[in-house]
Formats: C-alpha cells, structure tokens, sequence
C-alpha cells in the first residue's frame, strides 16, 4: 500500500471508449447477431405503388405456403393504432398506400428466404390515384388530399379511439403542421436597412446511413407480457407510446437495447415495422426477428427534412443587423414524423444565433407523397445555418466589411438573453470566430482568393466559414427532461453505474465512467455501466438534443457525489477523523491535505457490512435543469446551456469539371469543458464528415415519390481519400450548470459544413450556389452560366 | 438468394467446354464481384448450372506470345497490375487497375469477367480498346476444341451482352505490344476519388514520332450501351501535330461524337461537357509530357 497519493483526474485526459475493444475486435453482438431460441422470421410487403387505393389483398397463396405461420393485413389487426407526432399512420396500411414505402402485409416464416417467398405470393389490386411529388403542388386549392378526412364505417370504428385519445383523423388540407414565430417589426427593421438580400434556398433528401440497419426482435411470455429487442434512442418513451398503440399496460413492456450501429436521431421515433414485429409475434405466439434489407434502410427509414426556404435579411452600412424574415416550405413527405418539427431549431438560428433586432418566421410542413422526414442530427439547424450563413457573407461584401469582422459586430456575448427568450449563460462564440480565423489564416486567405478569382486557372482555391449556436444543456421539448442514476458498490470497490441514459455510439457510458470516477477516486477499470434495459435501468427521456453528457452527466455525478459522502462519513467515523478532511484517490481513503493513506476503499465498503448502515447502493435524479418550456409563441430558455461553434472550411475548385474538394476544415467549438479529449475529437471529426457527406455528395434522389439510389453505390457516403486535414480547437467556457463544466456537442460539428463550404466557393469562384449537395455538375453547371453571363 | 439446380466446378478447359455444351443454361462464376451482388439485389438470376472456373488452370498467367501478351481469364486485376510484363509494356493496365473500385475487389475481380460482364463504364475495357486487344474464346461443339479470337470492340453488344456464343468461355485476352514512341493514357471520371463508377470514361493511344500523333486509337466508357469507340476524334488526331487548334478540335469531335443518356450518376449535358473537358485534359497533358 502506498503511503501517500496525490490527486489525480481524468477530466480532459483522452480515453479510449469502454467499447472499443470489443468493436474494434468484431465481437459486439448486434440486433443482426442476436437470435432468440424458436425466433421466426418477419419481412414486410411494400406498396409497389406511390399514391393509390388498395382495392384488394389476397394472401391466400402466401399462407399456404410451407413453412410461413403467419401472413398479416390491416384487416387481421383492427386493434392497430396511428403512430408518429401527428398520429397520422397506421403500421399497416388500411385503404390506401401514400408513398412507395408503405406498409400493406407482413408475414413470419421459418426463414428468411421462406417469408420473402410468401411476399411474392400475395396479391394486391390497386387503383391509382394522383401523385403529389412537389410540396408546392401540395398547397394548390385543387390539389387531392393525401389525408382525407376518414367517413363512413372507417370514421366510425375510429370513433371509438377517439374517446381512448389516439385517433386517425385526416386532415382538410395538405398542412401538416405550422410554425409562426415574430419579434420585434420587421417592416421597421427594413426601414433601418441599407442593403436588404432576399433568396430562397433549396435543401435536399440525405439519410442516416447507419452502418446497422434497422431491426428488432419481439416476444410474449405466455403471461402476455412484451420483449423487445429493439434499437431505439429513446426506450423510456417508447414503452409508453407501445403501451399506448398496442392498448397494453405499460408495465407489461420491457424494452432492451443491444449495441446499437448508428443513431443519429433515426431512432427518436417508433416506425411501422416495430409494431408489425409485435403483431407478428402475437399471431404466432413466437417471437418474431425482422431486420431491415440495406435496400429497405434506404426506402423505409426516416430521412433529413427537406426544406425550401425563403430568407429577406438586411443591415446597416454600419454593420449592425436589422431583420430576417424567413418562410418555410418543409416536405412532410406521406406521414407526420419529427421533421415537421425541426422549426423549434431553425427559429433559434434565425433570432438567437446573431443579435437581430427584428424577425419573422414562418413554416408550413405539407403532406406529399415522397418519403417522410425524421429527426437527424442538427435538426433542421443544418438548413437554417446553410441560409442565414450565406446572407452573412452576402451582407458583408455588400456594405465592404470583411466576413469575420461582420460576424464579430453581430454575436452573441455571455450574459446576453435573446428576444426569444434563449439565455446565454456562458458563451465562448466570439473566441469561436476568432480562434478558428487566426488558426486559419482565414482573413490573409480570403483575400488572397478574392484577388486570384479573376486571372485564369484551372483550379481555384477558396475559404469560408459558418458559424452555429445549438442546444447543449438539454432541450426542454418534453414535459421532463430528467434521468435518473443508481449507483452501486461492491466489496471490492468497483462500482456498478445504472442510468437511463442509452450508448448509441457516441461514448456516453464512456463519459459517464470518467465522471463517476473523478468523485469517488476511482479508476476507469472498476466502473461498469448497465444502459440498456428498462426493467433495470432508471428512466431517462432518451439520446436527442446533443442532451446525454448534460442531462445523464449531472445525474451520475448526482449519484456519485452521495455515494461519497457515505463513505467519507463512514471513514472518517473509522478512522477518528473529519469527513472534510478526507479524499478518495486511486482506491483509497486519504488525508486531503497531504494525500497520507487512511485504509483502502474496499476494505472500508467491506467493513460497512458490518455496521447497520451498508448503504452501498444510492440513486439519483437529475430532472429539471434550470431551463423553460417555449410558451405558445415559441419564446423560452429551452436549454440551460448552449453550444457555439465557428468552422473554416479550404476548398480547391475543379473549374474544368465542377469537383469541389475539402482541403482543410479548422474548427473552434465552445464545449464548455473538455470531458474526453479522445471521444469530444471523435464526435467532432465524424460530425465534420458528416457535414461534408450534406454538403458535396449526398444525396436521396426521389423523383416522383421514387428513391431512385437506394445503395450505397449511388448515394455517394464521404470516402476515406476525400476526408480533409482537419484542425479542431476547443474553448472551454466553464459552463456553470454543466457537468464539470462540460456542455453538450453531439449535434454541433455537423452544423456548419454545408454553410462554410457554400462560402468557400464564392471565394474561390464567385458563384454563389444556393441548393445543395454541391455536385460536380451542380458546381460545373453554375460556372458555365456564370461564364455565359460575362 | 436463387435456388440451384447443379453446380460444377471443372478443373480443365476442356471439361468446362463439354460442360457447357452438355448443360446449356449455365452461369459463369469466375470472382464473382459482380455476379454476386447482382443476384442478391434480384437484378441477375442464375440459370439451372452454375459454373465455377476457377479451378481451370488454362485460364491463368499472363505470358509473352510472340509480339503479344496473353492474359488469362482468370487474372485478378490486382495479379495484373503487378506482373512485370504488364507494368513493362502495358503500363496503361496498371494505372487502370489504380482506379478500380476497392483493394478487395481488385484481389476478386477478374480481367475475364470485367470482359464479359460488358458494362459502359467497366473499368478496363477502355484501356483494352486503345491498346487494340482481342479475346479468345473457346468452345468444344464437336469432337475438336475450337478456339476463335474477336477485337475487343466487335464483342460488345449492349449492356451485359456480348458475342460470347452460350456454349463458349472467354479464355483470355490477348494485347499487342505498343510499338515504339506509344503513349497512352486512361482517365476515368467518377465524381468521388474512390469507389466510384465512371460517369465516363477516356482511353487516348497512338505513336507519338516526329512530334506528330499516328495510329491514333481513342475509346469512350459510359457514354453508351457499350464502350465505343472514338472514331472521329481519332480522325480528328490521325497525322497531326498536338498543338492547340488540333487539341481543340479534337476535343470538339469527341463532344460531339458521344450521345450519352442521363441518369443518376450525370445528365447527358455534363457527360458530353466532361467528354470535351478530359480529352482537351488528356491531349494536353501528352502533348506538354512528350
């Protein structure tokens, strides 16, 4: 035994994951690799139609084949309710289909081979009905309805769900949903302005790409209670929302989640497949294990919200911001998921990111009949940025200030609350701007670009940067926003950490061990982490709004904090001394002052049994950070922290054919405080990547409510060759709510790419490219007209 | 999944060719880089026999055949771009092979089946035609084995269709050795640097002596049913010297010459614009390099 230990920490330090040996070695068990003793198999008929009634199923042929135990239609489950925000989608579709990747029979066979047999065996009659592929079609007065309000027998079987509080109701319009936010007069603001720019940006279809598909296994005990196996981010929330859909009690369902292969905000909502999966399990009274095709990834899971989006912005000669008006136009696609939602984002972009005295905002989220939007990383943030970061430079060139000098005069200070209400406790945005500048030389760069413009070449290099402001204290979108920590040690001094909180490949589990750790002076090797199990784990709201470190944080360090004050209350009564006056270090229970050993921590825990107050396991919850819900006019603190962030991005363009590469991306990120150096890197790295993949080559392509890429040899994901030198710096703000200082980050780093990278290619070419992705030959095509123009 | 009736896998040539001259309906599994994925995704559907190759030694090796080099079926691209006959007279092969989806696929993916597969944009197709090379074929009708030789432009049909008669097997193709003063480049522009299928492709060959361009063979990928080739721009080259108006007009012959489609990967518009842009590229670069 050592006889003096100083004190030592882990925070900032960088650490590999807890996971990564076994998924660097190939040994972790995904939903693909689980199987459950007597599973049969389920796949799902799709519509082979994008917009049309479905006159008939006959799966007669496909029940009498061997081997198949059971083959499902809407018809077999009357009991099926709506899913999704606006509860607009039956899981198996009744009398009609409204995108291609809609629902219309399942089956669960012995194999896979067998049950994908059987689908082609049923037979659907459809009759056609007009497609609306374009959101502005949507909106015309004679335009079909792609939700009509349900008559007749139909209405009335609905009746009855309507007094149980979930309905399918239908809807007058296409409008899905709307949005309408103002500050201020932003006619007034006009009329202060000197330089007014108005353009309407066009935002595309990406996808997830999680590298694991979807999937999920469901079973009933014979008591009728639930398993799931399932990928969600958000268990605690799904338990409840399929006790709901499935007209159970809630207690019957216990949702576990094995390590999961990409979230991204994919998993935020429950999709049609889960519950056919526990609709199959009920009709065979098996369990039931249905993974998604990479094929069906692509056409049957949420995308990125798509969004035309109309910005009038303006400012004085003197550099200070007057108004932005925006509207909106989001493609709901066939079904109402998080993507309508992503406004409560783009609002803050567009009044909070800057100071603008005056604001406008308007969103209409329509029903079309192409694929449905989800919830992805950013948020709608990606959107609003690509608009309101390209105006800048706009406005800044305008009235002759330099882009960093612009930004500077317009941003956000620590203290500042915003007329929508956002309160910035902490704030490191200006040291944002000017550390990622000076790290890049931008404003030489940018100069140098500007006057290399004109003379010929045929390649062209340019730099640009974007800013972004995003939640990173939790987000108070739901009525909590709380999670809960049981904190467990054994005799040995190592400590069991229970939370709510779910690993979906961002380090959480990871982040939280260092936590723990630096209160009870422990190493990383004696904490484990149990994440992912309902029956087991307290309840948490889920992984959204880069929330996990803040939320799950704070509740760890809750738990972590009371374990160690039993055991220093303990030691000290041992050992004759002030609880004050002790640490716990490396193990051990040590003087504060000096670092002299008092005994070691497990034989204390040990000798704890032996008095009445053991005590070893404590919990905790950290529920309501001090943050508000936005009141009806979307005004409100809605996170206790907030994260900035400023990217820089190089690029050299290929004048000859359009290729826009990414040389560098220098990025500063107001983390609050640096947790894991290593995992805080890898999060923005893979963020940047993404951002990247949204910017130059991702791309859904639909055409007439048809995926015409679904594989990944036509949606072009960001190969290793094309991934740029990257150069991050953190600014480390303190923040004073935060976990050890730390804020939320998971969403920020892929926030910025597409805007920076949009500004870049002004400064190499003078084109300003308002759509994206920018392609070769949406680049190529700009530099032609712009050539033909002069 | 397809369901087989029968599976052979001959360890000769001369088995393979009774083989398929017994069986009929057969599909060729040589890497299978290809055909794999292909029938996974339901786009190829196997026929009753499934014949593997890769056994037959005949199809292997890459040798020296008088004033030419043979390369056997069965040769990966990557035993291609590392044979030193190839890297001595075919150095063209080997920059192809460099652009060739992925270090796996290169290590499966075989020269024969790149050949019969008769894609548009496969990857060595092109640089085959510019370098005048012709395939052999072989098959057994009767009692004798019958071997016939074709020019690798004659035996492309249409996507995935060749002349390959159903009881016949590539053997291998066969490439002159480039005479001196040969240059030859392959440009393949796909819109990402790795992993990627040609919007189109360019071949461009000839002499280069006396500072003018002679026996001029120029080949286009992904800008029809079939590689083709560039007839006009190689009367646009034929005897010229490779100064600008001649670069020029070249350039404009092959934009011209070329009647692409539009689909996912590039509109008509651009392929035709690129077509133009990476042979004024190339020319130049032979022009500034020679």
């Amino acid at each position: 035994m050592p006889e003096t230990i100083q004190r030592d920490s882990l925070i900032g330090k960088r650490i590999t994951k807890l996971d990564a040996p076994e998924k660097a070695g190939g040994k972790t068990r995904y939903i693909q690799d689980l199987d459950v003793q007597g599973q049969l198999y389920g796949k799902i008929l799709r519509s082979a139609r994008v917009h049309a009634r479905i006159k008939s199923i006959d799966t007669a042929a496909a029940k009498a084949l061997p081997g198949v135990h059971a083959v499902i239609t809407a018809a077999d489950v009357p009991y099926q309710r709506p899913i999704g925000v606006a509860k607009d989608h039956f899981p198996l579709k009744t009398d009609r289909v409204r995108s291609l990747r809609d629902e219309i029979a399942a089956v669960a066979a012995e194999t896979e081979a067998i049950a994908e047999a059987a689908l082609k065996l049923i037979k659907v009659e459809y009759e056609d009905l007009p497609v609306l592929a374009d959101p502005n079609d949507s909106l015309k007065p004679d335009a079909p309805l792609i939700h009509p309000e349900p008559h007749g027998a139909t209405a009335k079987h609905d009746h009855l769900k309507q007094a149980q509080g979930i309905a399918y109701r239908g809807k007058p319009d296409n409008i899905a949903m709307t949005f309408d936010y103002a500050q201020g007069d932003v006619a007034a603001g006009e009329r202060e302005s000197d330089v007014v720019f108005e353009d309407t940006f066009h935002l595309h279809y990406v996808t997830h790409c999680c590298m694991g598909v979807s999937g999920i296994i469901a079973e009933f005990d014979p008591s009728g209670n639930l398993l799931m196996y399932s990928n969600t981010q958000v268990p605690f929330l799904h338990k409840r929302e399929f006790a709901e859909i499935l007209n159970m009690d809630p207690a019957r369902i216990r949702i576990i989640q094995p390590p999961i292969g990409g979230g991204f905000g994919s998993k935020l909502d429950i999709y049609p497949f889960e519950p056919i999966t526990v609709f199959l399990a009920k009709a065979t009274g098996r369990p039931v294990k249905l993974v998604f095709t990479r094929e069906e990834e692509f056409l049957a899971s949420p995308t990125r919200q798509p969004v035309i989006l109309t910005l009038r912005s303006g400012c004085r000669k003197d550099g200070t911001l007057t108004f932005r008006t925006v509207s909106t136009l989001h493609d709901n696609g066939a079904y109402t998921s998080w993507g309508a939602t992503t406004p409560f984002v783009m609002m803050q972009t567009i009044s909070s990111l800057y100071r603008v005295p005056h604001c406008l905002y308007h969103t209409k989220a329509v029903y079309t009949n192409n694929p449905y939007a989800g919830s992805f990383r950013g948020y709608g943030n990606l959107q609003a940025t690509f608009a309101v970061e390209q105006h800048m430079d706009m406005m800044a060139a305008a009235i002759g200030m330099d882009p960093l000098a612009f930004r500077l005069k317009n941003a956000q200070d620590s203290g500042e609350v915003t007329p929508q209400g956002m309160h910035f406790k902490s704030c490191g945005f200006k040291e944002c701007l000017s550390t990622a500048a000076e790290a890049s030389g931008f404003l030489a760069k940018f100069k140098a670009n500007e006057a290399d413009k004109a003379k010929p070449g045929r390649f062209k290099r340019g730099v640009g940067m974007a800013s972004m402001l995003h939640v990173g204290g939790g987000a108070k979108i739901y009525p909590s926003d709380g999670c809960g920590t049981i904190l467990k040690m054994d005799d040995f001094g190592s400590v069991t950490l229970i939370t709510g909180a779910s690993e979906i490949g961002q380090g959480s589990e990871t982040v939280l061990a260092q936590l723990v750790c630096e209160e009870l002076g422990v190493p990383l090797s004696a904490v484990r982490v149990i994440n992912n199990d309902t029956e087991i784990t307290p309840w948490d709201v889920g992984v959204h709004a880069s929330r996990t470190t803040f939320i799950a944080g704070n509740s760890a360090i809750g738990a972590a904090k009371k374990a160690r004050g039993k055991i220093l209350d303990a030691a000290a009564k041992m050992a004759g001394l002030d609880a004050a006056d002790l640490d716990l270090r490396a193990g051990h229970i040590v003087e504060a002052k000096n670092g002299t050993v008092v005994m070691t921590l497990a034989k204390l825990l040990r000798q704890l049994h032996f008095s009445d107050k053991a005590e070893l396991v404590v919990t905790s919850f950290y529920y309501e950070p001090p943050s508000k819900h936005q009141d009806k006019h979307f005004k409100g603190d809605v996170s206790a922290a907030y994260a900035w962030a400023t990217q820089v991005v190089e690029v050299e363009v290929d004048t000859d054919t359009g290729i826009v590469r990414l040389l560098k991306v220098t990025g500063a990120h107001d983390v609050g405080r640096i947790l894991n150096r290593l995992g805080l890197e890898g999060q923005i790295e893979g963020g940047i990547v993404m951002g990247q993949g949204y910017a130059l080559t991702e791309e859904l392509m639909v055409e007439n409510g048809v995926v015409r890429n679904p594989g990944f040899r036509d949606y072009k994901l960001v190969t290793a060759p094309e991934i740029p030198e990257m150069d991050v710096r953190f600014i480390e703000t303190m923040d004073g709510e935060g976990p050890q200082g730390a804020k939320g980050v998971g969403e920020a780093p892929a926030i910025c790419i597409a805007a920076a990278t949009a500004n870049a290619i002004h400064n190499a070419t003078g084109v300003r490219i308002m759509a994206l992705p920018f392609t070769p030959e949406k680049v190529y095509r700009a530099l032609k007209a712009k050539d033909q123009h002069h | 999944m397809t369901a087989l009736d029968n599976y052979v896998a001959p360890t000769s040539l001369e088995q393979a060719v009774v083989q398929l001259q017994e069986l009929g309906e057969v599909t060729i599994l040589a890497g299978g880089t290809d055909l794999m994925p292909q029938s996974h995704a339901g786009r190829v559907k196997f026929k009753r026999t499934l014949m593997n190759i890769r056994r037959i030694p005949e199809l292997r090796g890459i040798v020296r055949e008088g004033d030419a080099i043979r390369i056997g079926a069965l040769t990966t691209i990557s035993e291609m771009m590392a044979h030193p006959l190839v890297r001595e007279h075919l150095p063209l092969l080997v920059s192809a092979g460099d652009h060739f989806a992925s270090d796996q696929i290169r290590n499966a993916g075989t020269v024969g089946g790149n050949i019969c597969n008769a894609s548009p944009a496969g990857d060595t197709l092109v640089p085959l035609m510019v370098l005048d090379a012709s395939v052999e074929l072989a098959s057994k009708p009767d009692d004798t084995l019958f071997r016939r030789s074709m020019p690798l432009p004659e035996f492309f049909v249409g996507p995935g269709k060749t002349r390959l008669a159903p009881a016949e097997l590539l053997t291998a193709v066969r490439v002159p050795i480039p005479p001196k003063g040969f240059v030859a480049r392959f440009h393949k522009f796909g819109t990402r640097p790795a992993l990627d299928i040609s919007a189109i492709s360019i071949g461009v060959a000839g002499v280069l002596k006396d500072g003018k361009f002679s026996q001029v063979r120029v080949a286009f990928g992904a800008v029809a049913p079939t590689p083709v080739c560039g007839c006009a721009t190689q009367e646009a080259l034929e005897g010229k010297r490779l100064d600008a108006a001649t670069i020029a007009a070249a350039a404009k012959a092959a934009q011209d010459e070329v009647h692409p489609i539009s689909d996912v990967r590039a509109s008509a518009w651009y392929r035709k614009e690129m077509i133009h842009n990476m042979t004024k590229r190339i020319l130049e670069d032979v022009s500034a390099n020679h």
